[in-house]
């Protein structure tokens, strides 16, 4: 890695002392953890990347009330590991791409920016925990429900993009972001399908399925395929053909 | 100096009222005078939307639209104001709030001067019963287009308040842009839960459905209606 760039230094905040000061930071100077990096103080990463993958974990659990039960606690736990190992997978080519870009990354600005990301994405994903919930505690089909969480999951990409291309554009770097938040968000795809069953476990489905491969691509297709084995009240059987019936494709006022 | 009134949403493009907001003063007084507005014009249009069935969904109705307006806000308002942050807007978590609530009151009170053109379509629709369901039909897509306006109107309110911050133009419109989605992606499921709100003409009048979490709106209308629609439609072509 190189030596810290050499152009002027900010003024850089003092580091808030409490975790959620931290958090709110955040919104207030996105950047102040990526400029106290670049002026060799601490970004507190580890502060970051915890509080991060809290609101990745709170977001899972939102989302494991599509079955409820114990897939809510499953999936508070694959949330989290869905990032932290999609992050890790892109790692390197967000080292290589934004050094191509013109990033002068230290080994304190790489951390930090990562660790911001991450941070980042867990905080809208806390914000976006209310009407994942709503969402999940309501669909009654695995496909629609897993749709509307990679819609939200897009939205927050969306909105990191601007933290990631803030903190490549104070390192120096230009461009770049798009193409690795794009690689990021499929790479994300893929560790899902990679770490599923997420929303909704058949009885006695293994709890990982790292065996049996499986595309992104085929599993949100699949996912409208899935019948549910012990299907939500009042669910009108699976997915059914056009009814003759007009009462049946009534909206129900 | 006068406290800025409700009534200014009207005139002047509610500028003052404005003023006060961004400048964080009064934040409080604001909201309840704001929520208190729209919930009274929510309320009046949305007697009128269930009357159809008779003053007790009317009744049902008054109550329930405004408490539409409200879940919505309480789930979105989170994700909004983190947004907003992020795009570098300088707006605190009570400000979003009420600016929220700014939109919907505007929103709200022009519903309330359509009052009258929603009840002469209601007053002028056959009544209930399973023949009148064209009756149903109409007056469910009266009322969404009319509700659709008024809440176009609502953001464009919030766009101008929001175009007043001191921040990019392309931030600003990108924040705007997401307030929106969030709260129309919500607020059509919240909907959905609340219903029902024109009445059903096969079902009998209740203040809630027996599971009002049980599905989701976006079903419906890819489950349900779309494939009745293009059943209709293949129907007419072979005839």
């Amino acid at each position: 890695m190189e030596p810290a760039p050499e152009s002027p230094k900010p003024e850089t905040p003092p580091s808030p002392r409490r975790p959620l000061a931290l958090f709110h930071e955040l919104l207030s100077a996105p950047l102040a953890p990526v400029e106290r990096a670049r002026s060799g103080e601490s970004s507190a990463p580890l502060v970051l990347l915890a509080g991060g993958l809290v609101g990745f974990a709170l977001y899972g659990a939102a989302a494991g009330f599509f079955q409820g039960g114990t897939q809510v606690a499953i999936a508070a736990w694959k949330a989290p590991a869905i990032a932290l190992l999609s992050l890790l997978l892109c790692l390197p080519s967000l080292y290589v791409f934004g050094a191509l870009a013109g990033a002068r990354w230290t080994p304190k600005t790489f951390v930090a920016v990562a660790a911001g990301l991450l941070a980042t994405l867990g905080l809208l994903l806390a914000g976006l925990l209310p009407i994942g919930w709503l969402f999940s505690s309501s669909s009654r089909y695995l496909g629609m429900v897993t749709w509307i969480h990679v819609l939200l999951w897009l939205v927050a990409l969306g909105l990191a993009f601007r933290f990631l291309g803030g903190a490549l554009r104070a390192l120096g770097a230009r461009g770049g972001t798009f193409l690795w938040l794009a690689l990021f968000a499929l790479v994300s795809f893929q560790v899902a399908t990679l770490l599923r069953p997420v929303l909704y476990s058949k009885p006695k489905e293994p709890l990982l399925r790292l065996g049996e491969k499986k595309s992104f691509f085929e599993h949100l297709g699949d996912a409208f395929k899935v019948e549910l084995e012990e299907p939500k009240p009042a669910k009108p059987s699976p997915p059914r053909s056009p009814s003759p019936n007009p009462r049946e494709a009534h909206p129900p006022g | 100096m006068p406290e800025p009134g409700i009534h200014q949403l009207l005139r002047h493009g509610g500028e003052p009222l404005l003023d006060e907001i961004l400048a964080g003063r009064g934040l409080g007084r604001t909201a309840a005078r704001l929520a208190l507005a729209m919930t009274l014009g929510a309320a009046l249009y949305g007697a009128v939307f269930g009357s159809w069935h008779g003053a007790r969904l009317a009744l049902y109705v008054a109550i329930k639209f405004p408490l539409v307006l409200f879940a919505t806000t309480a789930l979105t308002l989170l994700f909004s104001w983190i947004a907003a942050r992020l795009l570098g807007l300088p707006l605190r978590l009570a400000q979003a709030a009420v600016l929220t609530l700014l939109a919907l009151t505007v929103a709200s009170l022009v519903l309330a001067a359509l009052t009258p053109v929603a009840g002469l379509f209601v007053f002028c629709s056959p009544p209930p019963g399973p023949e009148a369901r064209t009756a149903h039909n109409a007056l469910y897509l009266m009322h969404t287009f009319l509700v659709g306006t008024a809440g176009f109107a609502g953001t464009r309110a919030l766009r101008r308040a929001l175009g007043r911050l001191a921040a990019p133009r392309g931030s600003i419109r990108a924040a705007y842009a997401l307030w929106v989605f969030a709260f129309a992606l919500t607020g059509g499921e919240v909907a959905w839960a609340f219903r029902p709100f024109v009445g059903s003409v096969y079902a009998p009048v209740a203040f809630l459905r027996e599971r009002p979490l049980d599905g989701n709106v976006y079903e419906f209308v890819f489950t349900d209606i779309l494939p009745h629609l293009a059943e209709r439609l293949d129907k007419a072509m072979m005839d």
